[in-house]
């Protein structure tokens, strides 16, 4: 029973496929107007996924589970994040890997004849790992140079082209506090896109120093920024949580401070991007609509002229099943192939051009799913009333049609 | 098969009414007609007077008219559309006036396409049987060809095959001679007589005297009923 199913719907298949070679001037034009529809539907959302990356990437370069704490009242409101409040965060705040707490200042440094201003942080060694930095050249200074307040510097790659051009020599120094400074690396932000996120202190022309040093050198007793890193994503929440406690618990009431985390940000960014998605998915689901419009025109059109094709294989016994199924085999493999080409050429055009750019392009497996689906399911949609107009034909009338 | 051979066709004051254009065209106005198996029933009559309708009424293609016609000894009116299909494609051959042949297709697989239908032979099957009855009509030669391609009378051959590939019991042809010059058409004659010969009820509409003097049976059709006085 099952083989007989199977090679009534294979010879039914064979029918309309020769039907579709027999026109195939008029399938190309159905297929591609499918292909067209399916293409924007895959397209569509490969460039939604890539926007979707491309700010998560970012948020995620630098730091998901990065919180910042800072004070935004300098210079007139005292009661903000000291020396203190750092290790305070430590002892109380569980879920905390590391922390980097930033002293801030600037001077005017001499460079090529002219002064500029250059910001001076003092940092402890944790702050190249939570910040992200990549040392380009030499080293960042260690725990030890730290802890004795070495009077050494690394350079921002900004700083460092300035005073030196392309490679600065060996045992250069640089004036700072009145004091030199052995210069012992050059680094930059690992993620370029730190600056686009969030203004970044290190950004263009820094020197950074230890922690220590700075403290020695300067009587500025507020903290900049704290960088802390939560040991998960999952526990973001409850450092921010933990440490706006401790701030508020250890200062006055008027104390001026932001905490910060760029999971929020994360949240939100995907949920922009799932909408604009959606949105997108929905105008080009439009063109999909008129490709299946196109299938169902075309079919009306066949249908019209193979009335005596249809009449003679009613008047031979084919069944108005068989020929509805042969109707809506034909609608259905056109729309595949059309499905087909246009994931083709929806995954193949970002994959091109994500070659040439060298980035690596989302294509959404469910999207190739949903695009191959919906396709045959246009196909079937819009083949179904030319199929049952085939199927219902007046037998007499059909085989006295010229 | 002893005694009385069953009636295959009983049709009981089948009317038919066509409406074109608001003008009702009374096709046929009450026939009663009962064929037993076996015998060549020849259907004559005026261009008009609603030969063919009653034909196609009696081969299953038309099921709108009054009246109650049993094929087989089962009423016609209670059956679904497919279920007549597959007793167009299992009992009855037809043939046409006009071939019917698809075009596109070849002798062979026009010849082969109801015992496809029918769905209980494989391909191969269905193609050796029709291979078998081409060559019965001489058309060994032409299994490739298109309809295009071969002479009326050839066409009529293939279109006899194609009829004949399920072993129908009843044989309808209308003016199967119709189109055909006349050595042709007695070629044609001939076939089906032998058809008839060979155990076929046998219907078959005609405006040849011979041919119906051949025949058992002749109804007169006129005016959409059964005249059956002469002329
Ligand atoms: N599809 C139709 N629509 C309207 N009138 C029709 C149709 N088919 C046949 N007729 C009319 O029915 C009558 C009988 O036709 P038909 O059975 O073809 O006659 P015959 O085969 O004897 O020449 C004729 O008057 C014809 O004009
Ligand atoms: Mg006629």
């Amino acid at each position: 029973m099952a083989r007989r199913a199977t090679a009534w719907f294979r010879l039914l298949l064979r029918f309309a496929v020769d039907a579709i070679v027999a026109q195939r001037g008029r399938s190309l034009l159905t297929i591609l107007g499918m292909a067209i529809g399916t293409a924007s539907v895959v397209g569509v959302v490969s460039i939604g996924l890539l926007g979707r990356e491309y700010v998560v990437g970012l948020i995620e370069g630098v730091g998901s589970n990065l919180v910042f704490a800072y004070g935004t009242g300098r210079g007139v409101n005292p009661e903000e994040i000291d020396f203190d409040d750092v290790p305070a965060f430590v002892a109380a705040v569980p879920g905390i890997q590391a922390i980097a707490p930033v002293l801030r200042t600037s001077e005017l440094v001499p460079i090529k004849g002219e002064t500029q201003q250059v910001a001076i942080l003092g940092v402890t060694p944790a702050y190249e790992q939570v910040r992200n930095m990549v040392v380009e050249s030499g080293r960042f200074f260690s725990e030890r140079e730290d802890a004795q307040g070495a009077k050494v510097c690394v350079l921002s790659e900004d700083l460092a082209i300035e005073l030196f051009g392309s490679t600065y020599p060996p045992d250069a120094s640089l004036r700072l506090f009145g004091l030199r400074f052995r210069i012992v690396g050059v680094f930059r932000e690992g993620v370029e896109s730190a600056a686009a996120v969030q203004k970044s202190e290190a950004a263009g022309l820094a020197a950074l120093i230890p922690f220590a040093t700075f403290r020695n050198l300067s009587d500025l007793r507020y903290v900049d920024v704290v960088y802390i890193q939560s040991a998960t994503p999952q526990a973001v929440p409850g450092v921010v949580r933990g440490v706006t406690d401790i701030i508020t618990a250890r200062h006055r009431e008027i104390s001026n401070f932001k905490i910060e985390s760029l999971d929020q940000y994360l949240v939100l960014a995907q949920r922009v991007s799932r909408a604009v998605t959606l949105g997108l998915i929905a105008i080009s689901a439009v063109s999909l609509l008129v490709g299946g419009i196109g299938i169902m025109n075309i079919m009306l059109v066949t249908v019209t002229e193979r009335t005596s094709d249809i009449g003679i294989r009613l008047a031979l016994g084919a069944g108005q099943r068989a020929i509805m199924v042969q109707f809506l085999l034909e609608a259905a493999i056109l729309s595949l192939v059309g499905g087909v080409l246009g994931v083709i050429l929806g995954a193949g055009v970002p994959f091109y051009v994500g070659w040439l750019y060298g980035v690596a392009v989302p294509v959404s497996g469910l999207s190739v799913t949903v695009a191959f689906t919906v396709s045959v399911a246009v196909g079937l949609f819009f083949g179904f009333y030319p199929a049952r107009k085939a199927a219902s034909m007046n037998i007499v009338d059909a085989l006295g049609y010229a | 098969m002893t005694g009385a051979p069953e009636p295959v066709i009983e049709l009981s004051a089948i009317r038919k009414t066509y409406t074109k254009d608001a003008a009702i065209v009374h096709a046929l106005r009450g026939i009663d007609l009962t064929i037993k198996a076996g015998e060549f029933t020849a259907i004559m009559g005026r261009s008009g007077s609603g030969k063919s309708t009653l034909l196609h009424i009696i081969g299953l293609l038309d099921a709108e008219y009054q009246g109650s016609y049993r094929f087989n000894g089962t009423p016609v009116e209670d059956r679904s559309p497919d279920a007549l299909a597959q007793r167009r494609n299992r009992d009855i051959g037809f043939v046409f006036q006009s071939f019917h042949l698809l075009p596109q297709l070849t002798i062979l697989e026009n010849a082969a396409l109801p015992a496809l239908y029918a769905g209980d032979r494989s391909a191969d099957e269905c193609r050796e049987v029709a291979r078998e009855r081409l060559r019965e009509m001489g058309l060994l030669a032409r299994l490739d060809h298109k309809p295009m391609e071969l002479s009326n009378g050839q066409r009529q051959r293939a279109a006899i095959a194609r009829a004949l590939v399920n072993a129908p019991r009843l044989l309808l042809a209308d003016e199967p001679t119709g189109a055909l010059d006349s050595k042709t058409a007695d070629e044609i004659l001939e076939i089906m007589l032998e058809l008839h010969r060979g155990g076929a009820t046998l219907i078959m509409v005609t405006h040849d005297r011979e041919v119906a003097e051949v025949a058992e049976r002749t109804i007169h059709i006129l005016d959409g009923q059964t005249s059956n006085g002469m002329v």
